[in-house]
């Protein structure tokens, strides 16, 4: 998953970002001032944004309104010092999902962080079923049959991608887009590889689904007699 | 303390002195009735004694009697009367005689008009001496015979009389004495309503609702105006004031937030999960920078908040020059360390009525500001300037400049021009804001004037001090 955080106290915004990499494997992007922050809430790779309501030039509010205005409907979380009502209020009704009040406790955030991304996709209950496959987005976990599937953090991060949307096809650039931040096309050529383990990985445990490759488009995750 | 109405106050005041007015009135009118009544009666009675007198005659009898014979005279009934000689033989008297009339006829010295009672009557009586010349044929020559004669006539009537003439007036000032109390309150209401109007405006202020319009009667109201604006001001400076102070507290409240924020969040990542010990070594370290800002902060926020109070009475004065050159020395290091040329061009005397803390802290502000946003290799130039009356502190930089965008801001509280990296380098966006507090409590101004990528000039303008206690001295 990625994140953006535009938030102008560069300390607040690391420890944010460092939390997300390393409890969730979470792709982070950090802005400190408005304009920033807009632009790269333009390019649409993020699962969800973080944004600090009182920023230099363009605030938390501003934002929101032009990503709401875009069409786009990334789950907002905004974070705010101040704790007046009727800002509160014009905050969710401008389009932001969520808030918190600084000071904020990071396992807060960070289940915060986890319940909205879920929500982005549709999905509500932390525990994701697909046929015999069960993902736990908590504990970060995948199962096949009560058996746990040993993948790695980048296998997991691109299982659990897909999981979010069954049998749609992900594009690879899309894929990387998400799981990893701005650098992202230094990684361009390990998603194959990444993905072709996790297909060896769910093999080994005799699944039937797997991730398909879809030449030219991306993969998917199938199950041969369509499960669920 | 029971309250008091003004308006019944006043009615009652006119009132009561339109009441003794007309009582005096009537008082007066009564007297002078009465006056005239009582000549008139005392012309009466004069009347009335000398037909009296009249009706002495010749007794007929050898001893030159002589007799009183009033049957001929129509006399009024209660009057009372008696003719006497000299001698006190009574002639005659009235049918009602009573000793209290013939006592009055033998006291000596009863003598014109005089008051006295019979029973419980009041009467007013005359007692005048006569002659009485009867001419008697027979005899030679007239007879003379002296007497005394007391007319008296009950006086009762008279007051009644007096009273009745009067008692039009008296009505008729009852009437006008009505008729103007009602004018009076009428009017009095009215002409009030401006009063009543501001004490009614008055009484909606509240700490929640400051906004006090003076009602435009009250301030075309000669007596009132003075008072009706001297609210209106004190209570705009109080909300300006409440204001200010509710804003800094708002702002204060939104650092020292954002400050523990980063406390907090810096400690629970590390606590996070298990780390090593450079990494706790290190997330303590940041901690200690984070809380060293937060001191730094909360100590510029209450330098602020002191001087953002009411001016100082103080009458301290330092010389700008001496200052500018002392913090110029401090901050040498800084600015070598930046590798930025810091050059100072002051004129001697150049006395301000500032306190040498606030003039430091002003000094050293500026000219650390133009150190910050200086690239290596330019220059930082520090001048103050005589003029007539005033002295004038420029600081120059040629850095990187200030957005036209951000430059209406800069003297905002924590208003920070570039966030990340005013933030990075442990500025609270308060130096601005305490320059310009500090120049304005002294009767200054200052100004800022930018040019992106070319720099930056302060300028500030103090009112010279007049006084020459010597405060600070660069000996």
């Amino acid at each position: 998953m990625r994140v953006l955080i535009v938030e102008d106290e560069v300390r607040i915004a690391h420890n944010i970002a460092t939390a997300l990499r390393e409890g969730s494997g979470f792709a982070v992007d950090c802005a400190d001032n408005g304009a920033d922050g807009a632009t790269l809430s333009a390019q649409g790779h993020y699962d969800l944004m973080l944004l600090d309501l009182m920023l230099p030039g363009l605030d938390g509010m501003g934002i929101v309104r032009q990503v709401r205005a875009r069409g786009d409907s990334t789950p907002i979380l905004v974070l705010t010092a101040r704790s007046e009502r009727e800002k509160v209020v014009e905050l969710l009704n401008a389009g932001a999902d969520d808030y918190l009040t600084k000071p904020f406790d990071l396992g807060e955030l960070l289940a915060r962080v986890k319940a909205l991304i879920r929500r982005g996709k549709g999905v509500a209950h932390p525990l994701i079923t697909f046929g015999r496959l069960r993902v736990n987005t908590i504990e970060q976990t995948v199962r096949c049959a009560d058996l746990l599937v040993d993948l790695s953090p980048t296998e997991y991060r691109i299982f659990e991608y897909l999981i979010f949307r069954p049998r749609a096809i992900v594009s690879k650039r899309e894929l990387l887009e998400h799981l990893y931040d701005y650098r992202w096309e230094h990684h361009s050529n390990v998603i194959e590889a990444h993905v072709s383990n996790l297909r060896k990985k769910l093999r080994a445990m005799g699944e039937e689904a797997t991730v398909e490759t879809i030449r030219g488009r991306g993969y998917r995750l199938f199950a041969p007699e369509s499960p669920q | 303390m029971k309250s008091r109405s003004l308006t019944h106050r006043l009615i009652a005041g006119v009132l009561l002195a339109e009441f003794l007015c007309a009582a005096l009135f009537s008082a007066v009118a009564i007297t002078h009735e009465m006056h005239g009544r009582r000549r008139a009666f005392d012309v009466m009675l004069r009347g009335r004694a000398d037909s009296l007198m009249g009706a002495v005659q010749d007794a007929e009898d050898p001893e030159d009697n002589v007799m009183v014979d009033p049957t001929e005279l129509s006399l009024p009934s209660e009057d009372a009367y008696a003719v006497a000689t000299p001698a006190g033989h009574v002639l005659g008297s009235s049918p009602k005689s009573s000793p209290e009339l013939l006592a009055a006829l033998e006291s000596p010295h009863k003598e014109g008009y005089f008051n006295f009672a019979i029973g419980d009557k009041q009467y007013r009586a005359i007692r005048t001496p006569g002659m009485r010349v009867i001419d008697r044929e027979e005899k030679t020559g007239a007879l003379r015979i002296p007497v005394t004669v007391l007319y008296a006539a009950p006086t009762a009537h008279l007051w009644h009389e007096a009273v009745e003439a009067v008692s039009f007036y008296m009505a008729t000032g009852a009437l006008l004495l009505a008729l103007t109390a009602l004018a009076l309150v009428w009017l009095l209401r009215r002409w009030l309503a401006p009063l009543h109007e501001l004490a009614e405006r008055a009484s909606h202020v509240s700490v929640q609702a400051w906004e006090f319009v003076p009602p435009e009667a009250a301030l075309h109201t000669r007596e009132l105006e003075p008072m009706a604006s001297s609210i209106q001001k004190l209570l705009a400076g109080l909300q300006q004031s409440f204001e200010r102070q509710r804003q800094f507290t708002g702002d204060a409240a939104h650092e020292l937030k954002t400050s523990i924020a980063v406390l907090k969040s810096s400690l629970q990542l590390l606590s996070l999960r298990q780390r090593t010990a450079e990494e706790y070594e290190s997330g303590i370290e940041g901690v200690l920078v984070d809380t060293q800002r937060m001191e730094e902060l909360t100590e510029r926020m209450l330098a602020l908040a002191r001087l953002e109070e009411a001016p100082s009475k103080s009458q301290e004065s330092v010389d700008l020059s001496s200052v500018v050159q002392a913090v110029a020395e401090r901050l040498r290091p800084v600015a070598e360390l930046r590798q930025v040329l810091l050059g100072t061009a002051v004129q001697d005397s150049s006395r301000v009525a500032l306190s040498l803390d606030d003039a430091e802290i002003l000094c050293s502000n500026l000219i650390l500001n133009a150190l910050q946003h200086s690239a290596g290799g330019s220059h930082v130039m520090a001048s103050v300037e005589n003029q007539t009356g005033i002295v004038a502190l420029m600081v120059e930089d040629h850095g990187e400049g200030i957005l036209a965008e951000a430059l209406p801001h800069v003297f905002d509280r924590f208003y920070r021009a570039d966030a990340s990296r005013s933030r990075n380098s442990g500025g609270a966006g308060l130096g601005l804001a305490m320059c310009k507090a500090i120049a304005e409590r002294c009767g200054g101004s200052i100004e800022i004037v930018s040019i992106p990528g070319t720099g930056t000039r302060v300028r500030v303008i103090l009112p010279a001090s007049t006084t020459n206690k010597d405060i600070f001295s660069d000996a």
